[in-house]
């Protein structure tokens, strides 16, 4: 049974006042359902409601999913006209077609509809996989104290004249080095300071991981060297001893994305053990040392230059134990639900962190083994360890409950708080979002403390915003937005926003990008890791930039590329040259629509894809919902019709009835990337015939818009209200983790007219869209207890 | 790591993932099995070699008195067996006592490298695997004999440098194994996953309390979910009930508090790491273990013996200064009253699904890096073997013609049924096991 189209919560397109009076007059009719009914509905439920239900909810035997979807009166109205009813297309054609379309639109189709029949409201929620980690790490900082923040790129670098880094007297020079790759030959690092022979090398400060995942580092040297990566007590890669031919060294370790990490890497040129004194007597050896990583999923690089710092953070606890993924059918992690395998991650997770507190008392504590008051201060440390785990003020009973009744079952203080950090982080009042709050309080402060640190951060309330809201300077909307711009400078906020831009690109996965060998020779995992790093550094740029503009992502006229890519491309730069911004033809290309990482991934090993391309367009940057294909086909391989382009080849194979209901929006927005072949280069012809790059987009208000090429697209969607709409949803959702709706139908409108009048500034939006969910009304969530978004899609 | 072995022993259970972590305080798989016996391999290290006429016994064969050196072994006599003239003549990188301890299990040269000894050249790891990880893969490959973790290596003041002269297992070339020296470490990895289920039923009461609290107040919407929460802490609280402590053929072992690691409570650390192992014998966590006093050059002041200067000092003197080679002697006694320690637990311990006592099916091999200390000689390493565990002929002292020790490995592994040709180097396993190891009495 072909499927329509469907809304997910949340999207919901802005409506017209025509529409809007229609829909309210439409609504008069069904307060007196008991009377005539109006000519649209009765034309429903002559030759509709038998397979589509009296109110829309499907049949279990024809058509069991719900009638509801966001095309306009006039799509829907031109649909029915061709394809309604199924088994017998072409007699609700004209008039009728148009009133039942009224009728449906109005009575449960629309959005406007859905929210009235079943209201949106803000669900309780537990810590998404993701906060759960974060929050734990910061848990701990929290109690260590976050180290020396000030820094600048590379590593402090110091030099000894000895093998011995651990000998101060011996340190002759101090530098910052910008990353670590030497080649000393048989030489010294400085010729007047230190002996060729020996000498050793110490490298301090912190690495920014990111992404969060598995990262191999790796160290290629012929000496003894030894690597710390965050714990500073145990090396991530001990190479002390060298033994063998081996000068490759690797250690893996789990790390979460958008925080520093504590690095220390030492290098040792001599014999270890004891000290050679014929040495000097024979020429120096070579002596060679490069730090690289591998990041996940990516290729082997020496650390650059943009990821490490001088900073000295502590610490961090980065848990583990796994847990299964969260559910993101709707685009955005819903954390609503559970299941006994996330029930027993937090028991493992739990035990974990139990673990790693016992046997770190002495730093986070200040409760060293020989102290007198030792128990009297684990219990302290208790109460301040379950407040800010529950992120708000212990109450006496809470205290009774939680950390005197553990002390008071046993005799070892060690063990008893072993147990009280398992109980607080099993307890609900850890695992859920606002919950334990009094019930009078609508914007309880800490509740509003924790809706800021969650949005912005994914992560608990630091000391900072926990003291504002005990003073209860949480209260108007100055003091929230002061401070959400304080919390925005963070790099977790960063982080949050960086990866939300990647997933509105569809690019958060990093795909295999394999492309035909006879093809593309030149293509491999080096320039696809080049590529995706100079997304990256662009979106770094964006968001950090004065404006953070939202329609250079649409609009931008330039890439950043290094040598590789540049030769790749057609640039000239030299080989070796760092990645730096490059101006494009801007009739060529637009923004990063016509990026070539995105084009290489929205494409198959040796042609382009329209449909892709069309999907990423319609779905992200349109919000337009698509539903999965109805029937499977499988895509016409071109050298099965070599004569076609791929423009004709896409719309010969979608061409179907059935096909064409999302084809026909989806393939003419796609052919105008149709200059890009698979690995994102420019060309004028395909199989000896010019590309044709126009297009076509129907608003959802029933206008057509033509295009050719993908500049007059990009300026029609920067324009394009469909497009900020879009946009404030999926960064609403994707900040706050509930639906836009549930806040009240004011809030999704004003936030897009301030996107507007600040002029498109993400940063800007951002701060809103947390302004706007923190102090909420608990009177939009409290409507009736049914159930939401039984229709939604399983959007990619 | 732990993870995937209680996967994989469970899996072989046919048990649910959900009772994974409480099952391992069940009697072991080793139960299943009572046709063929359990055997069980130790080998105890000590540093710096021995004074061999306060060692050897002078006579040869069955009818042999031990000296000062191994007199603590006296009541075990009838289950020791002495071998004499076991030489260590593999050569190749590194000092003496480099390859006293790194070749001494393994019986291959060290890799070059970059540790720099007394003299020679430089050296790195181990080239190959050393015999008790040879047998514990042998084990472990075979359903029948497979443990929770097939060998544990425990150690005793073990300096925290990882180099040549602190490792003396290695899983392959090099690959070393870090011997764990702090009890309360290795307790944690035995018996870790008790102390969490002990702790988690503690607290159930409490969560399930809270959870109702919470539930009153929300609206019937969101109740569902902590509803949901509540059953999952219901069927915690079942699980947890069903599997408990009492269910091991034995208590857990009770260490006492705070024992720090120093040179004063090296005999307090001996004392808890045998009770350690005896404990994971009996709960059949593994069939080898290793047990490393210090290190190769350990240099411990071993105060409660009166002895001021360091081990390592100590062992240079010449021969002829008779205090010193009377506190070697000393030295080495009370390795032999640890080794007779352990001797005495295993006695004492009944077989757990067997019969007899654990002595009846371990072999200890009480062994060091070097013959003698100030000569570092490698000639007639200190083999030293007690317990039943291998069908040798016991109660003898054998003396060989400087055979090297390579064929003492193989013929380990062969007393295991592991019928390996060769083992390190083959120039040197020349000959086979030694025979006369099974020959009757």
């Amino acid at each position: 049974m072909p499927q329509r189209f469907t809304t997910p919560a949340g999207l919901f397109a802005r409506w017209r006042v025509i529409p809007t009076l229609i829909c309210a007059t439409l609504l008069l009719p069904r307060l007196v359902q008991a009377e005539d009914p109006s000519p649209g509905e009765a034309i429903y439920r002559a030759k509709c409601a038998s397979c589509h239900g009296a109110a829309g909810e499907g049949t279990l035997k024809s058509y069991p999913n719900p009638l509801v979807g966001e095309r306009s009166i006039g799509e829907l109205t031109d649909y029915i006209s061709k394809t309604m009813p199924e088994d017998k297309p072409g007699t609700c054609v004209g008039d009728e077609a148009k009133l039942v379309s009224e009728y449906i639109y109005g009575a449960f189709y629309s959005p406007t509809a859905q929210a009235r029949n079943k209201p949106a409201r803000i669900e309780l929620s537990r810590l998404t996989v993701r906060q759960y980690r974060n929050t734990v790490a910061d848990l701990v900082s929290q109690l260590r104290g976050p180290g020396q923040v000030e820094n600048q790129p590379g590593l402090t670098g110091r030099y000894f004249k000895s093998r011995e880094v651990r000998n101060n007297n011996d340190r002759v020079l101090e530098r910052v080095d910008p990353v670590v790759a030497f080649n000393f030959e048989d030489k010294s690092p400085d010729e007047e300071k230190i002996d060729a022979h020996e000498f050793s090398i110490k490298w301090n400060g912190a690495v920014f991981a990111p992404d969060t995942g598995e990262y191999e580092f790796i160290i290629r040297t012929n000496h003894s060297t030894r690597l710390w990566i965050n714990d500073q007590r145990r090396p991530l890669v001990d190479a002390y001893v060298k033994s063998g031919k081996d000068n490759e060294h690797r250690g893996s370790i789990f790390l979460l994305g958008g925080r520093t990490y504590a690095l220390r890497l030492e290098f040792s040129k001599a014999k270890q053990g004891v000290n050679d004194k014929k040495a000097k007597e024979r020429p120096p050896e070579p002596a060679s040392i490069s730090l690289e990583w591998k990041r996940p999923q990516r290729v082997e690089e020496v650390i650059p230059n943009r990821y490490l710092t001088t900073a000295h953070p502590t610490e961090s606890l980065v848990l583990k134990t796994p847990f299964p993924p969260d559910d993101r059918s709707l685009g955005w992690e819903k954390a609503t639900t559970i299941s006994k395998e996330w029930d027993q991650a937090t028991t493992d997770a739990a035990i974990e962190v139990a673990d790693y507190v016992v046997g770190h008392l002495g730093d986070l504590a200040g409760a060293r083994r020989g102290d007198d008051d030792r128990p009297a201060k684990l219990k302290a440390f208790c109460r301040h360890w379950a407040e800010i785990a529950f992120r708000r003020p212990l109450t006496e009973d809470l205290q009774k409950a939680y950390v005197d009744g553990p002390f008071d079952k046993v005799n070892d203080p060690e063990l008893a708080v072993s147990r009280v950090v398992l109980l607080v982080l099993k307890s609900p009042r850890f695992l859920y979002r606002e919950i334990g709050s009094p019930a009078e309080s609508k914007n309880d402060p800490f509740d509003v403390a924790s809706r800021l640190s969650y949005g912005l951060w994914d992560s608990m309330p630091d000391a900072p915003l926990l003291q504002a809201a005990a003073k209860g300077e949480l209260a108007t909307r100055e003091q929230v937005v002061a401070q959400v711009q304080r919390m925005s400078k963070d790099l977790k906020a960063q982080a949050k926003l960086r990866e939300f831009l990647m997933r509105w690109l569809k690019i958060e996965r990093v795909p295999d990008l394999s492309k035909d060998a006879a093809q593309y020779p030149a293509f491999d995992a080096a320039i696809a890791h080049d590529l995706r790093s100079s997304v990256e550094i662009a979106l770094d740029e964006l968001l950090t930039s004065d404006g953070a503009d939202f329609r250079q992502l649409l609009l931008s006229d330039s890439v950043y590329l290094n040598g590789r890519l540049a030769k790749f491309y057609g640039i000239d730069l030299p080989i070796d040259a760092g990645f730096q911004k490059v101006s494009l033809d801007s009739n060529e290309r637009a923004g990063m629509m016509s990026h070539p990482y995105l084009l290489s991934d929205f494409a198959y090993s040796a042609s382009s894809s329209p449909i892709h391309r069309g999907i990423f367009i319609a779905r992200s940057v349109l919000g337009r919902t698509l539903r999965p294909p109805p029937e499977a086909v499988t895509p016409i391989p071109p050298h099965l019709a070599p004569d076609l382009t791929t423009r004709d080849r896409v719309s010969q194979q979608t061409k179907g009835e059935a096909c064409q209901s999302c084809h026909s929006m989806i393939n003419p927005l796609g052919f105008t990337l149709e200059h890009f072949d698979a690995v994102g280069r420019f060309r004028k012809d395909e199989n000896g015939k010019p590309v044709d790059s126009t297009g076509s987009y129907r608003t959802r208000q029933g206008d057509t818009v033509q295009f050719d090429g993908v500049r007059d697209l990009a300026k029609f969607l920067a324009e394009s209200q469909e497009t900020h709409s879009a946009f404030v949803d999926h960064l609403f959702h994707a900040m706050v983790k509930q639906p836009i709706r549930a806040y009240g139908p004011q809030t999704k409108e004003s936030l897009q007219k301030s996107f507007v009048s600040q002029n498109f500034n993400i940063r800007e939006l951002l701060v809103e869209s947390i302004t706007a969910s923190a102090l909420t009304t608990v009177d939009a969530n409290i409507q009736t207890a049914a159930k939401n978004d039984a229709g939604a899609t399983a959007e990619k | 790591m732990f993870r995937t072995s209680r996967r994989e022993f469970l899996r072989d259970l046919g048990l649910s993932a959900a009772a994974l972590p409480f099952v391992l305080n069940l009697p072991s798989l080793g139960f299943a099995n009572q046709t063929a016996r359990k055997q069980r391999l130790i080998v105890i290290f000590s540093p710096n070699g021995v004074v061999p006429n306060t060692f050897w016994p002078d006579e040869e064969g069955a009818d042999f008195k031990l000296k000062e050196s191994l007199s603590p072994l006296e009541p075990f006599k009838n289950r020791l067996l002495s071998l004499y003239g076991v030489c260590d003549k593999v050569r190749g990188d590194g000092d003496s006592h480099m390859r006293g301890i790194g070749c001494l299990l393994t019986g291959c040269e060290l890799f070059p490298g970059n540790i720099q000894g007394g003299g020679d050249t430089p050296a790195g790891w181990s080239s190959g695997l050393s015999i008790d990880q040879e047998i514990k893969n042998f084990l472990q490959a075979n359903e029948a004999t497979r443990t929770r973790f097939g060998s544990l290596e425990f150690g005793v003041l073990v300096p925290e440098r990882a180099d040549t002269w602190t490792r003396m297992s290695y899983a392959g070339p090099n690959k070393p194994i870090t011997p764990i020296d702090d009890p309360y470490q290795m307790f944690s990895k035995l018996y870790g996953r008790l102390k969490d289920q002990e702790s988690l039923k503690s607290i159930l009461d409490e969560l399930q309390g809270d959870l109702q609290k919470l539930a009153a107040n929300i609206n019937a919407e969101d109740r569902r979910l902590l509803e949901e929460q509540t059953t999952f802490v219901r069927e915690m609280e079942l699980e947890l009930s069903s599997a408990s402590a009492k269910d091991m053929g034995h208590a857990v072992p009770q260490l006492e508090l705070n024992v720090k690691e120093s040179a004063e409570n090296m005999p307090k650390l001996s004392k808890m790491q045998i009770e350690l192992m005896i404990n994971s014998f009996q709960s059949d966590f593994a069939r080898v273990a290793t047990l490393q006093y210090t290190n190769s050059v350990g240099d411990t002041r071993m105060k409660w013996l009166d002895i001021e200067k360091g081990h390592h000092d100590l062992s240079h003197e010449g021969d002829d200064n008779q205090k010193a080679q009377e506190q070697l002697t000393r030295i080495n006694k009370w390795y032999a009253e640890q080794m007779a320690y352990l001797a005495k637990r295993l006695e004492e311990t009944p077989e757990p699904g067997g019969n007899g006592s654990m002595l009846d099916n371990t072999v200890i091999v009480w062994t060091n890096e070097l013959g003698k200390g100030n000569s570092h000689t490698l000639d007639d390493i200190p083999f030293v073997l007690l317990g039943n565990g291998l069908d040798f002929t016991m109660n003898r002292s054998l003396k060989f013609p400087k055979v090297p020790h390579n064929r003492l490995l193989m013929s380990l592994a062969h007393g295991f049924g592991h019928h390996i040709e060769r083992f390190g180097n083959p120039d040197y396993c020349a000959g086979g096991v030694l025979s006369e190891l099974t020959a009757k009495a």
